[in-house]
């Protein structure tokens, strides 16, 4: 077999047949031929939610063993920082995403609350494990745990197990990145998500 | 040196009267009674044959369902039911207390366990934390789970519970609270599922306002 040339043959102008598509005008066609610049189009919905899925920096916040799988997940075998996750912040200001891995307390679920409050839009929440997704074993007797975090924050994504493993907490960023890819219109939370916040029970 | 002679060495001490020995369980230990215990912890670990310079473990118990002899049935605990109520009870506990001391001596090698029974109307114990620095958080926390009171105790607040918590959670006859600073400790009922259908994004039901695309 013959390999094909890979010169265009003469007299073929090879950026104005891929330009064919476009009507394009004198600005463009100066852009593209005399400047020698390359340029995409697409929206700014796009670029922002590519911008935030590909950097969702976590808030260093670790409750219990679950942390242990997040600390797993974030060191070299499973490498959170593939999917731009791996900056943990020590401050709420700078975090985009709240994992909450592990038991929440009565003692805790305050300090919880302020965490989130803290944390600038737009902000995620993981529930981690079965204690965050809804009691797990502290179900039945336990006095001090609140059963599932979501009675106190929003929550977009649960990720079971207990604790679950890095490969499950990294699925679970993966159905997270999803969710802020089909993200649209104002920057902020869509509006049943602030009604929900409302209706939290969480009141001081 | 056997948990036998090391009790003859405290019942020379204290008179026989102040303790008891048993050995009929899987550790032998010397019940003693309550005004003694500082005396006794004190001989433990000053006398030189002894030298109990470590106390390993101090435990409160609810004896609550059990008799004399430690026989008897475990009463039923209170907790959440699955529709994630509290459960209430009418029955009043009426079990004595216990606290037991673990004692280790690093120099000669040996153990002994004391044992201490109060009644529950008068859950008072004197403290040793004078004698055994570490009795002193040990003691805080029996004080926070049980709620016995160790009199004499320098710092006697709750450890792990917070500060304003009302009752005793490791008591037989404790009720869980619903809810606690207003963080919900009740759960969502088990058998019910939150998220009906997939397509639907609110627990409560589907979106009611304007913002979704179709709507305009």
């Amino acid at each position: 077999m013959s390999r094909e040339s890979t010169t265009p043959p003469e007299g073929y102008d090879v950026q104005r047949e891929n330009m064919l598509d476009f009507k394009v005008d004198d600005q463009f066609q100066q852009i593209v031929e005399t400047d020698q610049k390359n340029f995409i189009l697409t929206t700014i919905d796009e670029v922002f939610n590519w911008a935030r899925l590909s950097s969702i920096w976590p808030v260093t916040f670790g409750l219990a063993c679950c942390a242990i799988e997040m600390m797993a997940a974030s060191a070299t075998r499973y490498d959170i920082d593939r999917f731009g996750a791996g900056a943990f912040r020590p401050t709420p200001r700078q975090a985009d995403l709240m994992i909450v891995s592990g038991t929440v307390t009565a003692k805790m679920a305050r300090r919880l609350k302020l965490i989130y409050d803290q944390m600038p839009e737009p902000k995620w929440v993981m529930a981690m494990g079965s204690c965050a997704i809804g009691g797990g074993p502290y179900f039945k007797y336990g006095y001090h745990v609140v059963k599932g975090v979501d009675l106190l924050v929003p929550v977009d994504v649960y990720v079971p197990g207990c604790p679950p493993r890095p490969e499950v907490m990294l699925e679970g960023l993966m159905r997270l990145q999803d969710k802020i890819r089909g993200r649209k219109g104002p920057f902020k939370a869509p509006k049943w998500v602030q009604d929900y916040a409302k209706k939290i029970p969480y009141r001081k | 040196m056997e948990q036998k002679a090391i009790y003859e060495l405290l019942a020379q001490k204290l008179g026989p009267e102040a303790l008891s020995f048993h050995d009929e369980g899987i550790e032998p230990y010397a019940e003693v009674t309550p005004g003694r215990i500082h005396a006794a912890a004190q001989f433990l670990r000053d006398d030189e044959r002894l030298a109990f310079k470590q106390l390993m473990c101090l435990t409160g118990i609810d004896w609550d369902g059990y008799d004399e002899s430690g026989k008897g049935k475990s009463v039923a605990i209170l907790g959440y039911t699955d529709e994630g109520r509290a459960e209430t009870s009418d029955r009043v506990a009426e079990g004595d207390f216990g606290v037991v001391y673990s004692l280790y001596s690093h120099q000669h090698g040996h153990k002994f366990t004391m044992r201490v029974r109060v009644p529950r109307t008068l859950a008072e114990v004197p403290t040793v934390s004078d004698v055994w620095a570490t009795a002193n958080w040990h003691e805080r926390e029996v004080w926070d789970l049980v709620g016995i009171r160790f009199t004499g105790h320098p710092n006697l607040c709750r450890m792990l519970m917070e500060d304003h918590w009302v009752g005793h959670p490791l008591r037989k006859d404790y009720e869980m609270p619903e809810e606690w600073d207003g963080a919900p400790l009740g759960g969502r009922p088990l058998n019910v599922n939150p998220f009906p259908k997939a397509e639907d994004p609110t627990p409560g039901g589907p979106p009611t306002g304007g913002d979704s695309p179709a709507e305009g």
